[in-house]
């Protein structure tokens, strides 16, 4: 029998799921609730139950019950799931503050998976290939990073910029994605600071902040990289860092003190936080240069949104960009439909990543949009890949791509 | 594979059947913390025609098949009874057919949930009038009419969801495809009429708890919905059982058209305040009985009229009206517009962690309730040994009642009534005594309460088979229900175990 000591520490939340089946179902008009799980609805007519929460719920009840054994095949299974969080926020909720069903303050989805994942590791089931890939790369002295590239090659994107320095109140964490598959969108993010006349500061040998391998479930794995970095960050003397990944923001926000144990000895912001700080207070001007207006939609990353409840701070920046028509997409904030790629998906299963970015693509483009826009590199990626494979005209960009094309 | 597989994944193709392991397991429970039926095959077929073929092998390799919407039976009615068999997922089947606007009836398949259809119908601005089962969000609409469901809205004007259906097309257990009602005439060219042709056969599948057939599309009047509707909230003097019933009385010796109107019993008020649930009555000086109403209208002099209706025969039997916004305790305020009626439905679902219901879902006549409530407190001082005993291994008493208590048409009332447990494993440890006495208490307490002559409508694996065991059908009954089984079903293969068949 494997041991399952993490599912062991969830069974309030497992034994707590009814069965309902609003994870896989639920359409509630009256609080912008537009279906649920997008694994399910990307399988289609293949939709079993086991690709929504309450057949996992009910896999994991018989495995406590002794009934099931951890294996391959339901690591298959576990790793076809974006983690979006969308059936939690679905779970027996009111959304309502004055009338509360206590089931959902006892079941957070993602951490039953997230403690299933961790089984499957320890078990021996997983990773599975490609993410062993993608964990080994990250924990390569050579590479540092889960692309599989050469460490140096992080930093080239500082050799086109001005007005970064090594220490400073305020540093930048990079990430990895941005860095090395969208390194324009950080040549734009120092063009706008250049413009409002500010400067951040860079950390130096900067590794991998483990969003990748926390969620394949390999703690261990990560728990170097996280002390690499708390240490490269204290170096800068930064109170405050500020990052322009949403999968980096839950990581340094949210898991970086949980595995480390203690608070962090700095603040942890989001771009879109500093770039409102820097509108407000007049450093950046953003030019009415343009007469026509385009029409922009705002796509919540499930990191930014359902796992870190921020939705705001992304949608006042846009409303401050001249000439910029902002639409709300059908399912927004915390309905909003992920793009896909999260969980592993996208490196493990692309075809699934896709097939979810389809759903949110279409919805986008029904909206009658010129651009979506995000603040995540994962769903910049895989939704503009959709894009590109459904051959439609809608933009996907980064909303610091977006200023940087006002200025 | 097995030849069985091989014949499945004929008629439906490999990606839609499975004896994968993990994938029998997820298909092996419904809404309930108990009751478990592991399949050996979940096939998702796409029409009629295939669940035909699929009868038709099944007859003839005698394996049981169970048809299964959404899964949101709390009675163990959508998984085997037993280990084994079949389960086909009817979700595959979710289309909208037809919207006959003309004649206000629509033609969906049956797998298809009520948030969808009614979203759907909402663009044209109808409404299924009964808005299906309690479990609304989720549940099918061929679940529902399996069931006589009520529950989700609308069931004090409509009544249960059977009441307007039109038309079904079934496919029985020896794999014939058959239509009802103005169908029968095969010169029809669409469903207008459930009665006539003969027999109402369609009636014969209503409430079957899916024992008599598949149904595979039904067609269903649609209404438009309101332009005007009114929801008040009420707290109950003392006694508050007692001024329900009257209320409740009232507004049908009355005739005034109400929507919805339910009563929520003072335990629920009270424990729910206290557990956190109901931060909209936190300011209630006394935890007392509440009660709440829906009305509809077509006009603002007819929404008046109606609602100075109601409020005389609340006000008159001592009621308080609490403020009409959510914040100031108005429930039904939250009821009817932010169709939350699944969410309370049943008593204190997941007070504390993994407390979930051990219940089952009646009829009985407005006056007969109060002295069944009491006789629910007076099971639960019998059964004090063994609640006691789940308290010292759980660290909480199972709490015993009823979830709130709904007017439905003619002169009924339809409550959920039970006790409150925990699941069997607790706290990393899997306790056969807990499931033991769980099923001991929840067949005790379902016997006490049919013993006051109550309708159950939801049967599931629990309540078909207890009618059986304490003799609640005459003889004479249960053998006319048998013999029709058995002409439809002669080897027994449909929901197979249901009613001991």
């Amino acid at each position: 029998m494997s041991k399952i000591e993490n599912l062991k520490k969830q069974w309030e939340a497992i034994m707590s799921c009814m069965g309902c089946g609003d994870c896989g179902f639920a359409i509630r008009p009256a609080v912008g609730r537009y279906l649920v799980c997008p694994v399910k609805e990307a399988k289609g007519e293949e939709g079993f139950e086991i690709w929504f929460a309450r057949g996992r719920m009910n896999v994991l009840k018989s495995i406590l019950e002794g009934k099931l054994e951890l294996s391959k095949d339901l690591a298959e299974f576990a790793y076809q799931c974006s983690e979006c969080g969308s059936c939690t926020d679905t779970c027996h909720e009111t959304h309502n503050p004055y009338i509360i069903l206590n089931t959902s303050k006892w079941i957070d989805h993602v951490e039953v998976w997230h403690a299933l994942r961790q089984d499957l590791i320890k078990a021996g089931f997983a990773p599975l290939d490609r993410h062993a890939k993608l964990i080994e790369y990250m924990n390569n002295p050579d590479m540092r990073n889960p692309y599989g590239e050469p460490k140096e090659k992080k930093f080239e994107w500082l050799n086109d910029v001005k007005g970064v320095s090594k220490t400073g109140d305020l540093a930048f964490y990079a990430g990895c994605t941005e860095p090395l598959r969208q390194k324009e969108t950080l040549l734009n993010l120092a063009k706008i600071f250049n413009a409002a006349g500010k400067e951040f500061a860079v950390i130096e040998d900067e590794w991998c902040c483990g969003s990748i391998s926390i969620r394949i479930g390999d703690i261990e794995a990560v728990k170097p990289n996280i002390e690499h970095n708390i240490e490269q960050i204290k170096k800068t003397g930064a109170k405050k860092v500020f990052v322009a990944c949403a999968g980096c923001y839950r990581t340094l926000k949210k898991d970086w003190p949980e595995i480390f144990g203690q608070d962090l000895p700095f603040e942890v912001v989001n771009v879109t936080e500093v770039l409102l700080d820097l509108i407000n207070n007049e450093s950046l001007k953003i030019p009415e240069k343009d007469t026509e207006v385009i029409k922009v939609a705002y796509h919540d990353p499930c990191h930014l949104g359902r796992h870190m409840d921020f939705y705001e701070p992304p949608r006042e920046v846009i409303a401050k960009i001249p000439n910029t028509e902002m639409i709300e997409l059908r399912r927004n904030r915390n309905n909003a439909w992920c793009c896909g790629a999260g969980g592993g998906v996208k490196s493990q299963f692309p075809e699934l990543a896709l097939d979810i970015a389809k759903d949110r693509i279409d919805e986008a483009v029904e909206s009658g949009i010129d651009i979506l826009l995000t603040e995540c590199p994962f769903c910049v990626g895989n939704l503009a890949d959709s894009v590109k494979k459904e051959n439609t005209n809608m933009k996907v960009l980064d909303i610091i791509d977006y200023i940087a094309t006002k200025i | 594979m097995s030849e069985v597989y091989q014949k499945l994944k004929k008629i439906v193709s490999e990606k839609f059947v499975s004896n994968d392991l993990y994938m029998r397991h997820a298909y092996s429970r419904n809404v309930d913390p108990v009751l478990q039926g592991i399949p050996e095959y979940v096939v998702r077929p796409k029409d009629a025609k295939e669940i035909s073929e699929i009868l038709k092998i099944v007859n003839e390799e005698n394996i049981p098949v169970i048809p299964r919407g959404a899964g949101c039976c709390e009675f163990g009615g959508s998984k085997p009874i037993g280990d084994g068999g079949i389960v086909l997922d009817m979700k595959r089947m979710e289309n909208i057919i037809n919207l006959d606007e003309e004649n206000l009836i629509i033609t969906v398949e049956a797998g298809i949930s009520w948030s969808k259809l009614n979203e759907y119908l909402s663009q044209f601005g109808l409404y299924t009038g009964c808005m299906g089962p309690g479990s609304g969000l989720t549940a099918s609409v061929g679940g529902g009419i399996s069931h006589h469901s009520v529950g989700g809205g609308g069931c004090a004007k409509y009544g249960a969801c059977t009441n307007q259906l039109v038309s079904l097309e079934i496919v029985l257990p020896t794999g014939e495809i058959i239509e009802t009602g103005s169908q029968a005439n095969k010169y029809s060219k669409f469903p207008f009429n459930r009665f006539g042709n003969g027999p109402d056969l369609a009636s014969l599948f209503c409430g079957d708890n899916g024992i008599f057939g598949v149904k595979t599309k039904v067609s269903l009047q649609v209404f438009p919905r309101p332009d005007f509707a009114n929801y008040k909230t009420f707290l109950l003097p003392r006694k508050s059982v007692e001024a329900s019933v009257n209320i409740f009385t009232e507004i049908r010796k009355k005739g005034v058209d109400v929507y919805d109107a339910i009563y929520i019993m003072d335990l629920l008020v009270s424990v729910g305040c206290q557990y956190g649930l109901f931060p909209l009555w936190d300011n209630l000086k006394r935890k007392r009985g509440v009660f709440f109403y829906v009305i509809e209208a077509n006009s603002e002099v007819e929404l008046e009229e109606k609602t100075k209706q109601l409020d005389n025969i609340l006000l008159t039997n001592k009621a308080e009206e609490l403020g009409p916004e959510i914040a100031d305790g108005n429930f039904a305020k939250w009821h009817y517009t932010e169709q939350g009626h699944w969410l309370f439905a049943h008593n204190l679902w997941g007070v504390v962690p993994g407390f979930e219901p051990l219940d089952a879902e009646c009829h009985t006549p407005i006056n007969s309730y109060p002295a069944i409530l009491k006789d629910l407190d007076q099971w639960d001082q019998e059964h004090s040994e063994e609640m006691n005993m789940i308290l010292e291994i759980a660290g909480f008493r199972p709490i015993t009642g009823s979830g709130p208590i709904i007017l439905i048409d003619g002169n009924n009332v339809e409550f959920t009534c039970g006790f409150t447990s925990f699941a069997s494993y607790i706290d990393g440890k899997y306790y056969d005594i807990i499931r033991e006495t769980n099923i001991k208490l929840w067949k005790s307490i379902l016997e006490r309460v049919t013993k006051w002559g109550v309708q159950w409508y939801m049967m599931g694996e629990i309540m078909s088979r207890l009618m059986i065991e304490i003799g609640a059908y005459s003889e004479e009954y249960y053998n006319f229900l048998k013999s029709i089984k058995k002409t439809l079903d002669p080897n027994l293969i449909l929901s197979r175990g249901k009613f001991n068949f």
